[in-house]
């Protein structure tokens, strides 16, 4: 295979109580270079589950113990962000839909082709890349905004909300001076080039820094 | 020996007890013998030494009397020579007499027989001048006749000893001059003669012719009077007898000295025997007495030698083992010891052969070929070379325990399985025990319960005063006979109603122990009383509301003997008492009665008598009506009857077969249902898998980079799924056959109706009508009537479905049935809804297409296999009117059976 379309460390974790069914969608997911990992029921991937895992999801709903969909609001629970794919049978349409409507990428019906399952799992892929880098992002931003002093918090705070110097100045009871040295150490710590990319980085962190 | 004398002849054993006796005496006697041959022998030679020393001591006696014989000899002749004068008379006389102290006096005396001389001087007798008496004169006389010298009597002289006189005649030439006498006295001769040993040694006595004693040399010692020896003195040989006796030897031991010894020592032995043969009798008693207990003890006693043989065995033994007598002896022990058994005993027999004693239990052959327990308790005694063995026949024992082992386990089994808990406790309320029921029962384990006392853990809280004073009605003896109904707190929590029934608790000494409580979960039984009596109450009020009338009534008299409220509101309320056949109508004839209840006895109940309808022949109801004989609560036979009024449950009853039908239908088209949609399900994952299998494979093999045996894995893979596929597949094909369509001839204007009946709900909920138009006297169909009814509801159901969207106005649906010559029939569905376009049409009938949110598209595939099953056709075309026209053709019975004909 030339070029990898997904990143090394990305697995596809195929989840599904048919044997065949598992066993064929590996041998088509590695024909097309993905590394997967294949596992007979829910709870066996709930065992080994942890906040690190990286790749996507592919879940039947329909599964002996604990169901694709029960898995999927357990995953919920535990707050993982990776990307879910659900193989549905005939009849489990409404159930998809439910689970399509509680967050998951996609569904995909029994039989499918090749080019809907793959375009799926790449599909799953990129966004679980990106968001990966956004949640890197948003933690190298929460880790800066840790390292700020109460008042350049302060300082950093009005500024967002679009104060001026000045303003700030009064509402803090210090001199402009002051404010400016607080100002460019903010800058500084956050890493900001510029007031737009500060007041980016700070909201996608901390929406509810926003007052 | 004490019986000896029963015996008759001696034993042996009494033989050489008489022998030591005989022999002891023979001794004594031999003894004696030989003491007395020697004693005489001593004697003999005493006597002779006697004979020899009296022999020299008369000769030394002569010697002297001759010696002065021949000085008075000499004497004479100097007398008769004149050379002798008075002195030299005196002189020669007195040294004579010097020198022989026997004589006394030397005289010479005249012829004149006057005495002339006398020597001595200082004599007293024999004075010069004296006479001689007569006695003298005779011996005078006698010498003087003799010539010679002669001896005189010897007499007691003046001095009152005994004097011998010898006379010698004095002559010249034939002149007489008188005599020469030498006077002697016998007592010096005793005296002086003998030497001074042969005094020592013997009394000497000189004895007279008559034996009178002259003189003696000693008269105070001692004399063996026996022992002497007598001999004649001559001269004078007048009868003079010399005597000697020997003195009694003192230094010597006593002659009788050995015979006393002997005597003495032969006693002793004699003495010592007895004491022995005593012992010894004792000792043969002692072992006489060993014996018998040998032969009575009940014990099995026997001998072994080392060698492991039987030596002895006691009677005991033998009838132990049923053996004969003596059969044992020289067998060897392990000959009767149980196969089984050999290693263990032969291990005993090596501890015994190290010296130890042992003990152990084994099983030994009886003769009979049955087996003892036996235990066996053995010494050996190594000096003797074999050992002593007791053994107690223990079968009795093994068996009791076995016996008891099994009782016990029985008893541990039927406590392990007995659902009735128990429960022990002692006089002072703590428990001493319980069985697992009660464990089970309380939830508590049985080292929990035993040995707690009160408040015991299964008391439940709110109750604990209660059950204090029951415990202590208990301990007091007063708990009613009926037991307590108490309730217990289980380990878990859980409360459960028990009753405890009290009885003693006796030991084997007669003595109360404690209380034994039995304990039985009334839970059950107490929520089955409460609904029962619940039940029973019900039942009253049921029996009393029943619109069924009730009676009971005498078999043989028919009096009524109860009746609910139904049956006197119906006959009238004074019916109790009255006569069945009196008072209700209608009434089975009495020969509808299966049997004639009037005939039957107690033991032929309960029996059914009659259950049929009848009709009231005024009103025209109908009563269902159940006679049964049975055993009224005092015994006798009775008639319980029961009359239903079911006038309008038979107008019902066809309506309700109709609903059955129904129901029938339903449930085989949600069996078809569900199959389609199992099917689909099961049939996606092996397509699935096969699509994946391949896909992976056109991939793979796109690229350059795949290997040929991993893309062959995946393509048998993928042929096995196909192969799974074809499985799932026949197994529906074999479902389907199993549920293959029962044809029959079937009107069928009567199918339509039903199935329409069933749609009805549908439509109303719609707000749509259905309408037939079925031709008069269609043929009937040869078809199986469920399956068309269920294609016709499905079309119509369909055709309902869509209508949906019509204003109501327009939502009417029509099934039509026509006759198709003779040989079909043909229904229509014929809606008024939206409608199938051509590109749908194509795809109605392939599975699982459907254009309802709720449907599988299995309906009118399945609508079309059966009417094709049946040599049917299904058609959908449209309704010039707008809508769809779902038409079906069934062959009409005649068709089919030219067909039966054809084929």
């Amino acid at each position: 295979m030339s070029a990898l379309p997904a990143e090394p460390d990305q697995i596809i974790y195929i989840i599904d109580d048919d044997e065949a069914l598992r066993d064929s969608l590996v041998w088509l997911l590695e024909s097309s270079g993905y590394r997967v990992q294949a596992l007979e029921s829910a709870e066996r991937f709930l065992a080994r589950y942890d906040e690190n895992l990286t790749g996507c999801l592919v879940l039947d709903v329909r599964m002996p113990g604990m169901s694709g969909l029960e898995l999927f609001e357990e995953l919920g629970r535990r707050r993982c962000t990776l990307p879910v794919i659900f193989i549905t049978g005939h009849g489990d349409v409404p159930m998809a839909v439910s689970a399509l409507k509680k967050g998951a990428v996609d569904f995909i019906e029994k039989p499918f082709t090749d080019r809907d399952m793959l375009g799926l799992i790449e599909q799953c892929l990129a966004s679980e890349r990106e968001n990966r880098g956004k949640r890197r992002q948003e933690a190298d931003t929460a880790r800066r905004l840790a390292q700020l002093t109460q008042r350049e918090r302060e300082v950093l705070d009005l500024i967002i909300l679009g104060k001026l110097n000045k303003q700030i100045a009064d509402v803090l009871g210090i001199s402009i001076k002051t404010v400016e040295v607080h100002r460019a150490r903010v800058m500084e710590k956050m890493g900001a080039h510029s007031l737009a990319e500060l007041v980016q980085h700070v909201v996608s962190a901390e929406p509810a820094a926003t007052r | 020996m004490p019986d000896s004398a029963s015996r008759g002849p001696l034993s042996p054993s009494q033989w050489y007890w008489t022998a030591p006796y005989v022999a002891v005496v023979l001794f004594a006697v031999a003894m004696f013998a030989l003491a007395w041959l020697m004693f005489e022998r001593e004697a003999a030679a005493q006597r002779s030494a006697v004979t020899r020393d009296v022999q020299w001591a008369e000769q030394t006696m002569r010697m002297h009397m001759q010696g002065s014989e021949e000085f008075i000899a000499q004497l004479a002749r100097d007398l008769a020579a004149g050379v002798l004068d008075a002195d030299s008379f005196q002189l020669r006389a007195n040294q004579h007499i010097a020198n022989n102290a026997e004589l006394v006096n030397v005289v010479w005396v005249g012829a004149d027989e006057l005495v002339r001389w006398s020597a001595p001087f200082d004599t007293i007798e024999w004075l010069v001048g004296d006479a001689l008496s007569a006695r003298q004169q005779l011996a005078f006389l006698h010498a003087r006749e003799l010539g010679g010298p002669a001896y005189g009597e010897a007499y007691a002289g003046a001095r009152g000893t005994a004097v011998l006189e010898v006379y010698q005649p004095v002559r010249r030439g034939r002149e007489f001059l008188g005599a020469i006498v030498a006077v002697y006295s016998v007592d010096r001769m005793v005296h002086h003669l003998v030497p001074g040993w042969f005094a020592e040694k013997y009394r000497l006595a000189l004895l007279d012719g008559g034996g009178e004693v002259l003189a003696t040399s000693s008269v105070v010692s001692e004399v063996d009077e026996r022992l002497f020896y007598e001999i004649a003195l001559d001269p004078p040989g007048n009868g003079l007898i010399l005597r000697a006796t020997a003195f009694r030897s003192v230094d010597g031991l006593p002659k009788t000295l050995p015979m006393v010894a002997i005597v003495g020592l032969s006693l002793l032995v004699l003495w010592t025997l007895w004491m022995l043969r005593a012992h010894v009798q004792r000792r043969v008693q002692v072992e006489r007495e060993r014996d018998r207990l040998f032969n009575l003890s009940l014990d099995m006693l026997c001998v072994v030698g080392l060698d492991g043989r039987f030596r002895r065995c006691n009677p005991a033994f033998l009838n132990v083992l049923g053996h004969p007598p003596e059969s044992l002896a020289g067998t060897p022990l392990l000959d009767l010891v149980h196969a089984e058994d050999v290693a263990l005993t032969v291990g005993q027999l090596r501890a015994l052969e190290a010296g130890q004693a042992v003990s152990f239990e084994n099983r030994c052959r009886c003769a009979d070929g049955s087996h003892k327990w036996l235990v066996w308790s053995i010494n050996p005694v190594r000096e003797e070379l074999q050992v002593y063995a007791v053994a107690h026949d223990i079968t009795g024992r093994k068996a009791t325990e076995e016996a008891l082992r099994a009782e016990s386990a029985f008893r541990k089994a039927m406590e392990e399985s007995v659902l009735t808990g128990l429960r022990a406790i002692d006089l002072s309320g703590r428990i001493i025990y319980v069985n697992s029921a009660f464990s089970r029962m309380v939830g508590f384990s049985q080292d929990e319960l035993v040995g707690a006392g009160p408040p015991f853990p299964y008391w439940p809280d709110e109750d604990v005063d209660t059950c204090r004073r029951n415990l202590e009605l208990t301990l007091a003896g007063r708990a009613p006979a009926g037991g307590f109904e108490m309730r217990i707190r289980r380990k878990n929590g859980e409360r459960l109603d028990a009753r405890f029934y009290l009885s003693p608790l006796i030991d084997l000494t007669g003595k109360q122990t404690g209380w034994m409580a039995s304990v039985t979960d009334i839970t059950e039984p107490k929520r089955v009383r409460a609904a029962l009596e619940a039940a029973h109450e019900r039942f009253e009020a049921v029996l009393d509301g029943l619109d069924a009338a009730v009676f009971v009534a005498d078999a043989r008299t028919d009096e009524i003997l109860f009746a609910n409220r139904a049956f006197k509101a119906i006959h009238g309320f004074d019916a109790v008492g009255r006569t069945v056949r009196g008072v209700a109508v209608p009434q089975p004839e009495r020969g509808d009665y299966r049997v004639d209840p009037r005939g039957l006895s107690v033991a032929d109940l309960p029996r059914e008598l009659f259950d049929g309808e009848l009709q009231h022949p005024l009103s025209g109801r109908w009563y269902h009506v159940r006679e049964q004989a049975t055993r009224w609560v005092d015994g006798r036979v009775v008639r319980m009857g029961i009359a239903t009024d079911i006038t309008d449950r038979k107008q019902t009853a066809e309506v309700s077969r109709q609903q059955e039908e129904r129901l029938q239908r339903t449930g085989r088209l949600i069996t078809m249902g569900e199959m389609a949609s199992t099917l689909a399900h099961e049939l996606n994952q092996p397509l699935s898998a096969i699509a994946n299998y391949c896909m992976g494979c056109v991939t793979r093999m796109q690229s350059d980079n795949w290997k040929q045996d991993e893309v062959l894995a995946a393509m048998q893979k993928a042929s096995f799924q196909a192969e799974r596929a074809g499985k799932i597949i026949r197994r529906v094909r074999e479902f389907v056959k199993k549920s293959e369509p029962r044809r029959s001839a079937v009107a069928i204007d009567e199918v339509i109706d039903d199935a329409i009946g069933f749609a009805e709900i549908d439509a109303r909920r719609l707000g749509a009508r259905v309408l037939t138009e079925v031709e008069e006297g269609l043929p009937a169909v040869y078809a199986d009537r469920i399956m068309i009814e269920q294609v016709v509801l499905n079309l119509v159901k369909n055709g309902l479905d869509a209508m949906h969207d019509n204003p109501p106005v327009h939502r009417v649906l029509r099934v039509r049935a026509r006759a198709l010559g003779r040989l079909s029939v043909e229904v229509a569905v014929i809606d008024r809804g939206h409608g199938i376009g051509e590109e749908e049409r194509e795809r109605l009938f392939t599975p699982f297409y459907t254009t309802k949110a709720e449907g599988m598209g299995m309906g009118l595939n399945i609508c079309r296999s059966i009417i094709e099953f049946h040599d049917g056709r299904l058609t959908v075309e449209s309704n010039p009117e707008g809508g769809t026209i779902f038409a079906f053709t069934l062959p009409t019975e005649a068709a089919s059976e030219r067909l039966a004909r054809r084929a």
